[in-house]
């Protein structure tokens, strides 16, 4: 009856020493996961923000091709109106 | 002895040397730097020193040291209560002669607040301040004219508000607007317009951003002053302005304008003075503060970066190079590469275009031998002593302004290029690597436009700075690999003829590497 006893409390120190290995390891996982997950999200935090100020930089594009856009039609617009409602209505129905 | 110091100042252990300033203060204090009597430098010593020994050194600003050899009574005195920590005759450097920190013309200079030495409005008397007052009202009417109604800005207004004069350790006059309109290619297209209507009325402009320029104003003693023109507008809640702000704020606490007196003078201010000093400077903006910098979001700067800036890719390097051009006329020796051009073409070719032209000495030497040319550039202060040769020999050379970091620019002088038909031949001379990403897929689309009636362009670029070699930096250069030139040449329709790579010396890996193209647009 002893003997069983002892056996019974020896396996039960090693279930307990696996047990605590056990959840070491996943709490190394975890930790593992954690500060993976947290580079790749720093790393598209990163990217993102390059391309949130690529979307900004297009304000400007935007507006410098209007501007030209608009400073060289005006001009046509003044000198050659049949022409360029020809030109117009051609490029309207092409859309 | 030690100095006799106010027994009110916390200021204590100060120390001056040829490196800097050494004091002691529990607390975070600005101090002003005095010269025989007269303000030269301020700086606020906990956050402008470095801590050593329990004491705070602040150095010497670079701008100021060459002028640092010799005596002077130098006091240090506590901007806000006017208390003196230090009061003593100091000699720096080696020198016996009294200290004068004034420009070749005599006038005294002082550090300002981007630590520059500037004629700063303290050592101004009213008759030389009244030319400045004179530029701001006539920016403002002008600005008026063109259908803007703006107001004195950051320091200036804080001047005005303050205290009704100009700032002392201030040295610019800045001017602001807030536009109708709320979305940023708007505010944008409407400077754009601004800068034509003041161009149109005889204004030489020169644009910081896509809403931002100076004005270039001619006083009575014909002296050119520039003045700053920031734009603003209001969105999504917040006041934004070029080129620091971005902060909550009602449209009513601008219009309709109120007034605001500077030096006697009634101006334009916002409606509600203290919203906008606090959006600008924060709640004390009421307490003087010569060393004042801005700590602008990174947030707010990447908006405004994003929105409105990278229009002026390494202006200010070549400025400032160009600056010290020596004033006689320039030694007119062609480049290899040029030589090169020449070479290639088997004579001198009858029209160049010169982008980035630079000093453009190829450009007379090319003039000089029967060829048309046309130097384009950015910053044309380079250019100017050939400019002068050119039309006193009476060549065919020309200049014209192009930004590559604009696109308007790039289309605009690509176009008037291609007004006149037939070949020509582009040269792009350490531009490609002068610039940035952008700026070089302007300058292929320039070429592409430019070569319409055939001919070839001619690039040079560095493509590795080497290990021990100082020529990238000197030239303010970037290198570029040749597969990225060839593979945007090939994506903008382009055909390289050639192609080759040689290093600045043969023998060693240490140089820079200088690569060569020839490139057409078959069509």
């Amino acid at each position: 009856m002893a003997t069983v006893r002892r056996k019974a409390g020896s396996a039960g120190a090693r279930l307990r020493v696996r047990a605590k290995q056990a959840a070491r390891n996943l709490g190394r996982f975890r930790a593992g996961v954690h500060a993976e997950s947290l580079q790749a999200l720093r790393e598209r935090v990163t990217v993102l923000e390059q391309e949130v100020q690529e979307c900004r930089q297009l304000n400007l594009r935007l507006a410098e091709l209007t501007d030209v856009v608009q400073e060289l039609l005006l001009p046509m617009a003044q000198r050659d109106e049949e022409r360029l409602s020809m030109l117009l209505e051609k490029y309207s129905r092409g859309l | 002895m030690p100095p006799p110091a106010d027994l009110a100042s916390d200021v204590s252990g100060v120390r001056v040397d040829d490196e800097g300033i050494r004091a002691h203060s529990v607390d975070e204090v600005v101090l002003d730097v005095l010269f025989d009597g007269r303000r030269i430098w301020s700086f606020w010593l906990q956050r402008d020193g470095e801590s050593t020994g329990g004491s705070y050194v602040v150095a010497w600003p670079a701008a100021l040291r060459r002028y640092l050899n010799g005596t002077t009574r130098l006091q240090l005195v506590e901007h806000v209560t006017g208390f003196v920590a230090y009061d003593a005759e100091v000699r720096l450097g080696q020198g016996d002669a009294r200290i004068a920190v004034v420009n070749e013309r005599g006038l005294p200079l002082g550090i300002d607040k981007s630590l520059r030495l500037a004629q700063t409005f303290d050592t101004r008397s009213a008759e030389h301040v009244a030319p400045l007052l004179d530029s701001i009202e006539e920016v403002l009417t002008a600005l008026r004219k063109a259908g803007i109604e703006a107001f004195p800005a950051y320091g200036t207004l804080l001047g005005a508000v303050r205290g009704g004069r100009l700032i002392g350790h201030d040295s610019d006059a800045d001017i602001g607007y807030v536009s109708d309109f709320t979305h940023p290619v708007d505010v944008v297209r409407e400077s754009f317009r601004l800068q034509r209507a003041l161009a149109d009325m005889g204004y030489s402009i020169q644009r910081y951003s896509g809403a931002a320029f100076k004005v270039d104003v001619l006083e009575a003693d014909g002296s050119v002053r520039g003045l700053d023109v920031f734009g603003g507008f209001l969105a999504d809640g917040n006041l934004h302005l070029m080129g620091e702000i971005r902060a909550p704020f009602e449209r009513e606490w601008v219009f309709p304008l109120g007034t605001t007196t500077l030096e006697g003078r009634e101006l334009p201010a916002p409606a509600n003075t203290d919203a906008f000093l606090t959006a600008t400077y924060g709640p004390s903006w009421r307490v003087p503060d010569p060393a004042y910098q801005f700590g602008t979001p990174p947030s707010t700067a990447r908006r405004l970066n994003g929105w409105f800036r990278g229009t002026r890719v390494q202006r200010e390097a070549w400025d400032r190079t160009y600056s010290r051009l020596p004033s006689e006329p320039p030694d007119i020796r062609p480049s290899r590469f040029a030589r090169w051009v020449r070479r290639q073409e088997g004579r001198v070719p009858a029209r160049v275009v010169d982008i980035g032209c630079g000093t453009a000495t190829d450009d007379l030497w090319f003039a000089r031998r029967g060829a048309s040319v046309l130097g384009l550039d950015y910053a044309l202060r380079g250019s100017e002593p050939v400019a002068e040769l050119a039309a006193a020999e009476g060549v065919d050379l020309t200049f014209r302004d192009m930004n590559l970091s604009e696109l308007r620019s790039t289309l605009a002088q690509g176009a008037r290029v291609a007004q006149q038909p037939g070949p020509r031949v582009v040269t792009a001379r350490h531009i490609a690597d002068a610039t940035d990403r952008v700026g070089r897929a302007h300058l292929w689309r320039a070429c592409d436009m430019m070569l319409r009636g055939g001919g070839r362009l001619y690039v040079e670029v560095l493509t590795d700075r080497g290990t021990d070699d100082s020529f990238a930096r000197e030239q303010h250069l970037r290198p570029v690999p040749m597969r990225r030139v060839l593979r945007e040449l090939e994506g903008r329709g382009a055909t390289v003829l050639s192609h080759r790579q040689t290093r600045a010396r043969p023998h060693s890996r240490a140089g820079h590497r200088i690569g060569r193209l020839v490139v057409e647009w078959r069509r």
